[in-house]
């Protein structure tokens, strides 16, 4: 026995150079199910043109992340409970700050080259992977595991500062950076990559993109965590010189 | 359809710092200087001129005024320019900025130690 | 292309909507930025009677009690307080320590302006 709602979807919709113009489409759909299989409902019955990204459906591959009533989230683990009652609305827009390629699809090519700039290392040593808030269990250096990030962007849509400056690095490069320096304490050049005006030193302290990552990444205490690291390499540098 | 910033590197760090720093000087300086101007005044709180120059007779106090003067000043233009920058300015029009910035804290700094030791000159 | 990030949507950091604590911070932040920086050269201005002498100043001083005039400054210490305190918990956090409680930094920061702020008014218009 599970409950049926009746939720209406009502989905930004962009094509080609027109301007955004909203649809509405109401389901029954049970609660339990996530906002994601909510479009791909819209999708399969209603509406072939609608336009999204999905793939892995369990918070691993960050292609679904999309604007649920004005907030970021990855729709694929976000429960249509959660966001609406029997009756209500589900609002869904594309992310923020990225150029809209059709519909609900964006194009994320800044942040993936600024990554590629950044180093971005996919891959950590099981001990350094963990926030220091975590418990530290019995680990191995021989041990690796992903990091954390899943490059969904849903930050750097978030993010104030990257709001009204397209060349902010943003949240998740600069965690990226931060990231790859606690692993391997070596690399340089990504850490010059984000000494700049508009690199970590653009950060105001808005911390929206730590409310809004969905995979644990904290990229605020990063960037702080990385602006420590760069003073510190700076110094360094200006010692070891001499 | 997009281009990778390239800015130029190491820029930044020392004026956020500095921010930071002339920030944590200011409330502490501010919170001295408010207290005395503001609550322990003969007229209604406030400092008449004479007591202003009588406040002057102890040599920390100007200095701590023209120390105040500076960080105040500096601390206030960054923090304004780190506001200008979220309109994206061009790098020549940031430079103008930069510029006008620089001559109008200058100009309030020299005018301040200027009023500061002035009054230092007149103590009786 | 739209739906980029541009310097005309700084408007949304005004939108109460859906946020967090933070960027309440960071707007205020703002806001009482602007707000000090024109009292601080309206300050040094007006501070320049000092040097025409007592009668120039004095006179000033009579006109800085006036209520409106101190009706005025209660804006200004309002602003002093908040950005200050604000300040102090953004400089720290920036050194990495209390991002943890960030949130609940900002609400006593809250709690402490309101009560400072009433407390200077009492002290300027009741006592």
């Amino acid at each position: 026995m599970s409950d049926i709602w009746n939720v209406t979807f009502i989905i930004a919709r962009q094509k080609g150079d027109q301007a955004r113009y909203y649809q509405s489409f109401p389901l029954e759909i049970n609660p339990d199910e996530y906002v994601l299989d909510g479009i791909e409902r819209v999708w399969a019955f209603h509406d072939r043109s609608l336009t999204f990204r999905h793939a892995c459906h369990h918070s691993t591959c960050g292609a679904c992340g999309m604007l649920v009533n004005g907030v970021e989230k990855l729709t694929c683990i976000t429960p249509i409970r959660s966001v609406t009652n029997d009756g209500g609305i589900v609002k869904v827009e594309p992310l923020r700050n990225f150029p809209v390629v059709s519909d609900l699809v964006v194009d994320m090519s800044r942040m993936y080259a600024n990554l590629g700039e950044a180093d971005f290392y996919q891959v950590g040593s099981l001990k350094n992977t963990y926030l220091p808030i975590e418990k530290e269990l019995p680990s191995d250096e021989t041990y690796e595991r992903l990091v954390d990030c899943i490059e969904c962007g849903l930050c750097i849509s978030a993010c104030p500062v990257a709001l009204t400056t397209p060349t902010y690095l943003g949240p998740a490069v600069l965690a990226a950076i931060q990231h790859g320096h606690e692993f391997n304490g070596e690399i340089i050049r990504s850490l010059e990559f984000a000494d700049t005006e508009f690199g970590a030193w653009r950060c105001h302290s808005g911390f929206e993109c730590s409310v809004v990552c969905p995979s644990n990444v904290d990229p605020a205490w990063r960037i702080m965590d990385l602006r420590k690291r760069i003073v510190g390499y700076r110094i360094k540098k200006l010692f070891g010189k001499k | 359809m997009f281009e990778i910033s390239k800015p130029k590197s190491r820029e930044g760090a020392f004026l956020w710092l500095y921010k930071i720093i002339a920030g944590g000087l200011i409330v502490v300086i501010l919170a001295v200087h408010f207290i005395v101007n503001h609550f322990l005044g003969p007229k209604d709180g406030l400092l008449t001129y004479q007591a202003v120059l009588d406040y002057y007779k102890n040599p920390i106090i100007p200095a701590m005024e023209i120390i105040f003067v500076i960080v105040a000043v500096t601390h206030s233009l960054i923090g304004t320019r780190s506001i200008i920058l979220d309109t994206n300015p061009s790098p020549k029009t940031l430079k103008v900025i930069d510029w006008i910035l620089i001559a109008i804290g200058s100009a309030a700094i020299i005018y301040g130690i200027w009023l500061i030791l002035v009054l230092v000159s007149r103590i009786t | 292309m739209e739906n980029q990030p541009a310097a005309n949507k700084f408007i949304r950091w005004f939108d109460p909507r859906n946020r967090q604590v933070g960027s309440w911070a960071f707007i205020l932040n703002r806001i009482t930025a602007i707000g000090l920086t024109i009292y601080l050269f309206l300050h040094l201005i007006v501070l320049s009677s000092l040097a025409r002498g007592p009668e120039a100043y004095d006179s000033f001083i009579d006109l800085a009690t006036s209520p409106l005039f101190k009706f005025g400054e209660l804006f200004v210490i309002a602003g002093g307080i908040i950005h200050g305190l604000n300040g102090i918990r953004v400089g720290i956090t920036s050194f990495g320590i209390g991002i943890r409680k960030q949130k609940e930094m900002f609400y006593v920061i809250m709690v402490i302006s309101v009560i400072g702020t009433a407390i200077f008014a009492i002290k300027m218009f009741i006592l």
